[in-house]
């Protein structure tokens, strides 16, 4: 998964260093795909977030599947 | 952690230019004339149509003060087809605008208003032959569309006993393209001179007026120049021929307002004439052309006195990823409230700024219906559920054109210069629908 390659800057720019690609991303995206690169599935990663960030899972659910479609778009998973 | 809806968006280096990059930027307007759009949309629902006075003074008083300075005789008659709520037709006819109607219904929403039929145009090519007699003897200033019009009237005059003053409609070719020739007799080939020879001979009839209509969303000042330099011209000839006095010619409307036509890519602020290039173009084509005395100056402006006076709040209901990556918003106002979306691309702004990167994203209204899309391509935020989102210009044609197609029209409210709102028209509900419907006994 290219994902995997991601590297994500403090500015939260993103570069994937194979296709020499980048992308800008926000904390919650970040935080996201640092969740992917440690194995976690998508079910515990709405868990995650929603604990952290005190947001309701079902709110966090759509965001992250919408998450999940995009980054699919990219080809990044 | 503080949370933001994630995004992730990739830099295409071509989107960046001078004007910076489109990921950042967001239009935002939270309120109107002073009233918070979050509080209107609480108070009398969403979508909400909402009405500027303040808006429609400021844009009436600059086009009129555009022809009154150039010239001596200058009258606006309010375009009911435009905007035809009695809230806004009241706010012209209390700055002074008479009104123009192109129906029976129009009329009697005029009459009801108060307006005199003296006062009133009634124009348009499907007049019968009972509201023609209502507005003859009313004193109304018909605009014949036709020749059958003119048997009609002529019907008319005789059954009640007197002679009608009449103005024709005119068309013509004023170098635009596409040229308006449906309505009215057009003047390059001779057919309005034979028509007013026609009204002549009859001697029922009395020419007073010529008045043309060019087109709508004129974006070419010079038009009005050609139109007007020939109304003119027509008017010398048939006041020297036939004795008659040409009281006013009538340039119509057409003026562009500040919407983005769709296939122009300049901005409105660089194409749309300003007032004072259409007056220019208008009183100077009079003064260089007119022979005898100098006619009355009618104009029937709609669309650029209320187009920017009125918005539509809308709420976003949900979302969605389309598979091509687009973000899909779904809003609570579709194409039954914005017709006019088929041939504008409206500003949409945000209530307030939101967290996280602009994306590609389109915004689809409520409807079952694959073409209800307000905004096809758009930068947005990731925005919530409830974002109230400010659609504009909204003004023109919306209310009137507004369908009661799958969901109830709603309320409208206008702002008056106090920054007060008022409720001017309640949302639809099941009981006003169904008024009119009957149930067979035979299906019970």
């Amino acid at each position: 998964m290219l994902i995997n390659e991601i590297v994500i800057d403090d500015n939260n720019m993103g570069f994937i260093p194979s296709l020499g690609i980048s992308y800008q991303l926000n904390e919650t995206a970040k935080e996201i795909i640092n969740l992917i690169k440690e194995g976690k599935s998508k079910d515990e990663i709405v868990q995650t977030i929603a604990k952290e960030s005190g947001v309701d899972w079902r709110e966090v659910h759509i965001d992250v599947e919408d998450f999940f479609q995009k980054i699919k778009i990219y080809g990044l998973i | 952690m503080k949370y933001q809806k994630p995004t992730i968006n990739r830099v295409d280096f071509a989107l960046a230019s001078k004007y910076g990059s489109p990921l950042k930027s967001q239009k935002i307007k939270s309120s109107i004339d002073g009233v918070s759009v979050n509080e209107l949309t609480k108070e009398y629902g969403s979508p909400l149509f909402v009405f500027s006075q303040r808006a429609i003074e400021e844009k009436y008083n600059e086009l009129y003060e555009a022809f009154s300075s150039r010239y001596p005789d200058v009258q606006f008659w309010w375009s009911y087809k435009t905007n035809y709520l009695d809230a806004i037709c009241q706010v012209f006819h209390n700055l002074g605008s008479k009104a123009e109607v192109v129906s029976e219904f129009e009329y009697q929403k005029a009459r009801r208003l108060g307006i005199e039929g003296k006062d009133i145009i009634f124009n348009g090519p499907y007049k019968q032959k009972e509201f023609l007699k209502q507005a003859a003897l009313e004193g109304a200033k018909i605009h014949i569309d036709h020749l059958y019009e003119i048997n009609d009237l002529e019907d008319v005059a005789d059954e009640i006993g007197q002679e009608i003053k009449v103005a024709i409609r005119c068309n013509m070719d004023t170098g635009i393209y596409p040229q308006w020739s449906r309505f009215g007799f057009n003047i390059d080939n001779g057919e309005a001179y034979e028509a007013i020879k026609r009204i002549y001979e009859g001697k029922k009839l009395i020419l007073t007026g010529l008045h043309s209509h060019i087109g709508t969303f004129m974006l070419n000042a010079n038009a009005y120049g050609q139109e007007t330099k020939k109304l003119i011209e027509l008017k010398n000839r048939v006041e020297e021929e036939f004795g008659y006095n040409i009281e006013y010619i009538d340039i119509g409307g057409g003026f562009a307002s500040k919407s983005r036509l769709k296939g122009v890519y300049q901005a409105p602020e660089v194409i749309v004439p300003s007032a004072d290039e259409y007056a220019e173009a208008i009183t100077n084509a009079i003064f260089e052309h007119n022979k005898g005395n100098l006619p009355k100056l009618f104009l029937e402006t709609g669309r650029a006195l209320i187009d920017e006076a009125g918005y539509l709040l809308s709420s976003v209901f949900a979302s969605k990823r389309m598979p091509d990556g687009k973000k899909s918003y779904i809003i609570d106002a579709g194409v039954n409230l914005l017709y006019t979306s088929f041939w504008y691309n409206f500003d949409i702004m945000l209530d307030k700024r939101y967290d996280g990167i602009n994306e590609p994203s389109q915004i689809n209204g409520p409807l079952c219906m694959n073409i209800d899309i307000i905004a096809e391509n758009i930068m947005l935020p990731p925005l919530d559920r409830e974002s109230v989102l400010t659609i504009w210009p909204a003004g023109a044609y919306s209310v009137t054109q507004a369908m009661q197609f799958i969901r109830y029209k709603p309320s409208i409210v206008l702002i008056d210069k106090e920054s007060k709102a008022h409720l001017i028209k309640d949302a639809d509900d099941l009981e006003y629908i169904v008024e009119k419907e009957h149930m067979p006994e035979v299906l019970k």
